[in-house]
């Protein structure tokens, strides 16, 4: 291999040493008790998807020039060149990770295998070989912020849409969504589409919250693509927001990596302490609902219903019980997953893959774990919050024709507050 | 004989240790010259206190009670390795000092049948321990993942804890005699007692010292660095 394409590869590895880093490349004892923390994994039984050996391709060129061992034996380690070969195969096994983080939590050192992944992906594309469809919507959504004049006047006519039909389903016809409202209290960042954010609209409008709709929509391709420059301007777009209009705090819609990324990303990226508060759309619907600011009708779900935790949300983000509490608060027959929350099964659709067209079979088949655990429950409706999750699970859903119904949480909620419709 | 002893036994020791020392003790410093991440790794359910996060990292770290769970055979035998691991290294204590507590309380005669238990039972579990450990990169994803580096630990393991078994059950030099002289090397007055080169077992003290220089060289430049980096690793799932 030539000398500057391996210095300019190795200078990656170089400027993502963390001191996390470099103790998960030196640690790992090759136990492989990862193996079967991964829905991959257990799914295909392919070895490029055992976590130890994603991360084990990182530790090969770090070995052979990081350490001085694994220079004069590189044998020893199979320690070798970020060749194109080393490339083809890591390509292969990062961007197939979701990052759910299951290998770190029965690994008896911790080791996150999606933060050595996180070099991998910057590796790859210093090699130019970045997953081309999660590189393209990136730069889509920072090509909207840098020329955001140009796509105001569409985004808001967008809002005045759905403003309609929250009139609509309020059957109050002062009942609004409001932009760029300075002094609101909530900054409400949704999703591009209107069922992120007429659901919460309707709940908002119901609690009398002071909130404000953000122009930018939290998902967050930078970080799917493992560009962190990116990922960190993506997310400013709707942080910057927050700032201007002087919110007290930052809602992410029913969304996993958007809530990790805004909640525990950011102000380790930028460097700075946010001046609010950031939650998750769910803990203030909880909070509504236990606080009596929005009221349901019990029981208003009689079929059997089931949560998936998705990993950005529950592992990742910490919130397991306010999502289960708003499903018992709307419905009668609530049965959980087995393994659940902390253990839960990822559900295959995470880390960007379905945005990624030649990812489908491999990702529908990856959910198989997932698909026996919704089959034991006997559930005939999932809630789950986290958009790429009920990509997955409609897909495996439709693929077998179970007749299921995947919905976010605040559908639920929506589906049983007491609304002229 | 006398060379061989000489060599693995004296010369050896000091190479050894001292390699080990400063081979840790640069690794430390590069782990703690490596500046940390800003970003918080931390799974969840955490423990909201520092105290509650430095009890979980002891738990997962000595305990590893998630990985028992979805592996338990693999974990049972890691587990008792470390055990024994930990029992062998504070019998060999005695080759520094006599635990003499110990053999006031059991006499002397108990003290030997006791160390002779304890050490015998140690070694044997290391021994199946490491077995298995061998056993398992036999096949399969455990084949597929291993590199050379696993397979020479497991065996220079292996033929330290043989070695270590050989003196134990087949030798009958008494621990006074080992520690005159291991305690000839720590006054830097290095002696090996003659008890020891004329006996069955001074070859395989030889040996057994040996491959132990061998692992203490290796060690801060191996996987094995995770008796170390395990702990801090076990404290950023918890932030």
């Amino acid at each position: 291999m030539e000398t500057q394409a391996i210095n300019t590869l190795t200078g990656v590895i170089d400027k993502k040493m963390t001191r996390q880093l470099k103790q998960y490349l030196d640690i790992c004892a090759r136990c492989a008790i990862c193996k079967d923390a991964c829905h991959q994994y257990v799914a295909t039984g392919d070895f490029t998807y055992l976590p130890a050996r994603r991360a084990e391709l990182i530790r090969q060129i770090y070995k052979k020039y990081f350490t001085k061992a694994g220079e004069f034996v590189p044998a020893l380690y199979e320690a070798r060149d970020p060749d194109e070969n080393l490339l083809d195969e890591l390509y292969e096994s990062t961007y197939a990770c979701t990052g759910c983080r299951r290998c770190m939590y029965y690994c008896p050192f911790s080791i996150d295998t999606a933060w050595i992944l996180s070099a991998a992906k910057a590796i790859l594309i210093a090699a130019g070989k970045g997953n081309e469809m999660l590189g393209q919507l990136a730069d889509a959504a920072l090509m909207k912020s840098d020329n955001f004049e140009m796509f105001k006047d569409v985004i808001i006519d967008g809002f005045k849409d759905v403003e309609g039909k929250l009139k609509e389903l309020t059957g109050d016809p002062s009942a609004e969504i409001p932009v760029d409202k300075e002094g609101a209290d909530v900054l409400y960042v949704a999703l591009a589409g209107a069922h992120s954010i007429l659901p919460a609209a309707a709940i908002f409008h119901e609690a009398g919250t002071n909130w404000t709709l953000s122009m930018f929509e939290s998902a967050n391709y930078g970080y799917f693509f493992g560009d962190a420059e990116k990922a960190r301007r993506i997310a400013d777009r709707f942080m910057d927001e927050a700032k201007r209009l002087g919110v007290k705090e930052v809602v992410i819609t029913e969304c996993g990596h958007a809530y990790r990324v805004a909640q525990f990303f950011h102000e380790a990226w930028s460097g700075e302490k946010h001046p609010f508060k950031v939650r998750h759309i769910l803990e203030v619907i909880d909070e509504y609902i236990k606080d009596g600011r929005i009221t349901l009708r019990p029981g208003a779900i009689t079929e059997p219903i089931t949560y998936h935790d998705p990993c950005q949300v529950g592992r990742n983000g910490g919130i397991f019980e306010q999502p289960r509490d708003i499903v018992r608060a709307v419905a009668t027959d609530f049965r959980d997953m087995t393994p659940n929350r902390a253990e839960q099964w990822c559900c295959g659709g995470g880390g960007g893959l379905v945005a990624i067209a030649e990812m489908e079979e491999f990702r529908l088949k990856s959910g198989a774990k997932k698909l026996e655990q919704i089959k034991a429950t006997g559930a005939r409706i999932i809630a789950s919050p986290c958009e790429n999750c009920r990509l997955q699970m409609e897909g495996l859903n439709d693929q077998l024709d179970l007749g299921i119904t995947v919905k976010p949480v605040m559908d639920l909620v929506l589906d049983a507050m007491d609304l002229p419709r | 004989m006398e060379t061989y002893l000489f060599l693995t036994s004296v010369v050896g020791v000091y190479i050894g240790i001292g390699v080990f020392v400063v081979g840790m003790a640069w690794r430390i410093y590069q782990w703690s010259t490596t500046p940390k991440s800003p970003v918080k790794l931390g799974l969840f359910p955490k423990p909201a206190t520092a105290t509650g996060r430095g009890a979980k990292m002891l738990k997962d770290t000595f305990i590893a009670p998630h990985s028992a769970r979805i592996e338990p055979v693999m974990w049972l035998f890691a587990f008792a390795f470390h055990v024994a691991a930990l029992a062998a290294f504070v019998g060999h204590g005695r080759l520094v000092v006599e635990y003499t507590p110990l053999v006031q309380l059991l006499g002397s005669d108990g003290m030997r049948t006791f160390a002779a238990w304890s050490g015998g039972t140690a070694g044997i579990v290391m021994m199946v321990a490491v077995l298995y450990w061998i056993a398992r990169r036999t096949y399969g994803p455990f084949k597929q993942l291993s590199v050379p580096e696993d397979y020479f630990l497991l065996f220079l393991l292996l033929g330290i804890i043989v070695m270590g078994n050989h003196m134990r059950f087949l030798g009958h030099v008494s621990a006074e005699t080992y520690r005159e002289w291991f305690q000839s090397l720590l006054v830097f007055r290095p002696v090996i007692p003659a008890e020891i080169s004329g006996s069955n077992v001074g070859w395989s003290l030889g040996t057994h010292m040996l491959f132990v220089n061998v692992l203490f060289v290796y060690f801060p430049f191996s996987k094995l660095v995770h008796t170390i980096g395990a702990f801090s690793a076990n404290l950023v799932r918890s932030e």
